[in-house]
């Protein structure tokens, strides 16, 4: 046997093999299936392009007469986007430690988890719609809304941070004969608060994008307001209605990001 | 004098081997003792069976008269009897985000009443009690730095300043001097043996260098492959006796003893020995 001269290796790497052909395969059955139940009409886009440009028209200029009251509806939105995030963190922290498997057994994180999930797989609009019923229209079915969908969220991202730590400062506390809850509150939390601070936050934007549409099954704040102005034919309105939110949505991610900058 | 540390037939198999073969070994109240072997001859399993980290497959531990564990099951009380061991790890295990000071106040949470160590709450009276233990040490300047600006040596004396707060009468090293410069090394192992005279704490520490063991320590027990191959003064450690106890191993040794002043031997010595054993 002698070894491989490097003449011997090609300068190209081997052909793909039969599973990615497969993989690409599968990629257009997949995409082709869903072709009729999507209701794809792409010709319907180039026919109807004289209607759309006259829509487009009735946005402009954005008629902003009565930006009070947008701006008051706006801030109530930023209001449960807080509340919602605040009430979600008091509830993700021990959710959090309590499905991440480096602390608890699994019979604990086990069930945890499986709970976190039903709170995450249900959209916020859905969670408000059922509060509206029990709570009545308003800002409050929102705030419970985001709460409960945005604990799922959290405590799973949390959990994920608590699995990264480094053991070994965890078990420097235990030598001192400290106990379990002292272990995590000195040797687990600082190691992951930074990683926590920055995920709230981030869900802190994102609650603000969610609220902002919560209003159109009457969960309060500027949704409400779009609503109206759609239903109501107002596009120009409508058009000062979205520069709003854009506006106010990209502010606080910039601020957010300013932040998360700052405690990583 | 009172016996500290009491190890009957420990044995602890992990996958790959035996870690401990019936280990048995008794340490006084007081006494400095050297724990040495080649890397994976068993000293972190043994000095984390002793504090209860891991459970034995079968054999006791029993530390300062209390049993920490018997035929593979930890005492209950596990958490409340480790807070009179203190463990000095090789990596220090520092909590990096915290300062010094927090670091060493950790070592009081098993006597501050659970509200106030929740709350993070601790008396100027106990931040007077970690910053003597900071000045014992010498690195008092930097109580309120995080722990992760510090240099390897200082975070080791931090968390010496760990153990003397602790008030533990036991303080375990394993390889305490091994991430750190010659200097720093020599500082670590100078406190350590101040802590066993002026504090009377009993002191079990790993070491890789065989120099540092014939130094500080009066007594040593050498593993090799989970079993104890010697257990006496640490004088009598010559570079015979330690090619006896390892046989071909003694290469991994070797570094140690080239080192060593008091144990230079002619090059071909080592040579000879792999002959005679
Ligand atoms: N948690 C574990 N799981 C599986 N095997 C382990 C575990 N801990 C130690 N071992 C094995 O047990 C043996 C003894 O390891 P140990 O860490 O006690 O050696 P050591 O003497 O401390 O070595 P070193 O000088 O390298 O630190 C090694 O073969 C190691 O691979
Ligand atoms: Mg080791």
């Amino acid at each position: 046997m002698t070894k491989p001269t490097i003449r011997d290796v090609p300068l190209a790497p081997p052909p793909g093999n039969l599973s990615t052909t497969l993989a690409w395969g599968v990629l257009f059955i997949v995409l082709a299936w869903s072709w009729k139940g999507a209701d794809m009409r792409p010709l319907d886009l180039l026919k109807d392009s004289g209607n759309m440009g006259t829509f487009a028209r009735d946005f402009f200029p954005p008629d902003f007469r009565e930006w009070r009251i947008y701006l008051e509806e706006m801030i109530i939105t930023v209001h449960i986007a807080v509340w919602g995030t605040a009430l979600s963190i008091i509830c993700a922290v021990p959710f959090g430690l309590m499905s991440a498997e480096n602390l608890v057994p699994s019979w604990v994180y086990q069930p945890v988890r499986r709970m976190m999930d039903a709170c995450r797989a249900i959209n916020e609009m859905v969670f408000a719609m059922l509060f509206i019923v029990a709570v009545g229209l308003g800002p409050f079915a929102g705030v419970l809304a985001l709460w409960i969908h945005t604990t799922g969220v959290l405590a799973k991202l949390f959990a994920e941070a608590v699995e990264a730590i480094d053991p070994r400062p965890v078990e420097g506390i235990r030598a001192t004969g400290a106990n379990a809850l002292e272990e995590i509150l000195y040797g687990v939390i600082p190691q992951v608060l930074p990683l926590w601070i920055s995920y709230t936050l981030y869900r802190f934007e994102s609650n603000v994008r969610s609220a902002s549409v919560l209003g159109i099954v009457g969960a309060g704040g500027i949704g409400v307001i779009l609503h109206e102005v759609i239903r109501g034919f107002e596009y120009a309105q409508t058009a000062a209605v979205l520069l709003i939110i854009i506006v106010s949505v990209t502010l606080i991610d910039l601020v957010s990001a300013r932040i998360r900058q700052l405690v990583i | 004098m009172t016996t500290a540390i009491v190890v009957d037939h420990l044995n602890k198999t992990f996958p790959c081997c035996k870690a401990l073969d019936d280990v048995s070994l008794s340490i006084d109240g007081g006494e400095m003792v050297a724990l040495i072997g080649a890397s994976g001859s068993g000293k972190s399993t043994l000095l984390r069976h002793l504090s209860g980290f891991i459970a034995a497959d079968s054999g006791t531990v029993t530390v300062l008269g209390r049993q920490m564990q018997d035929k593979g099951r930890l005492a209950p009380n596990i958490r409340r009897l480790r807070a009179e061991i203190g463990f000095v790890f090789q990596q220090f295990n520092l909590v990096n985000r915290l300062s010094v000071m927090t670091n060493v106040l950790v070592g009081l949470l098993y006597r501050t009443s659970l509200v106030r160590s929740l709350l993070m709450r601790f008396s100027i009276h106990e931040k007077q009690q970690a910053l003597e233990a900071l000045a014992a040490v010498g690195i008092q300047q930097f109580a309120w730095q995080r722990a992760a600006t510090l240099s390897g040596g200082q975070q080791q004396r931090a968390a010496l300043a760990r153990c003397i707060v602790q008030q533990a009468r036991i303080v375990l090293a394993d390889e305490p001097i091994a991430s750190l410069d010659p200097e720093s090394a020599r500082n670590v192992m100078e406190l350590l043996a101040q802590m066993n005279r002026e504090r009377g704490c009993t002191v079990v520490v790993s070491l890789h260098q065989v120099e540092f063991a014939i130094k500080y320590c009066p007594r040593t027990i050498a593993l090799h492959r989970g079993q104890v191959v010697y257990d006496g003064p640490s004088s009598a450690l010559t570079p015979q006796l330690l090619g006896e106890l390892y046989g071909s191993d003694v290469e991994e040794l070797f570094d140690m003893l080239l080192d060593s002043p008091a144990l230079k031997m002619p090059a071909t010595a080592h040579s000879l020995q792999r002959v005679a054993v």
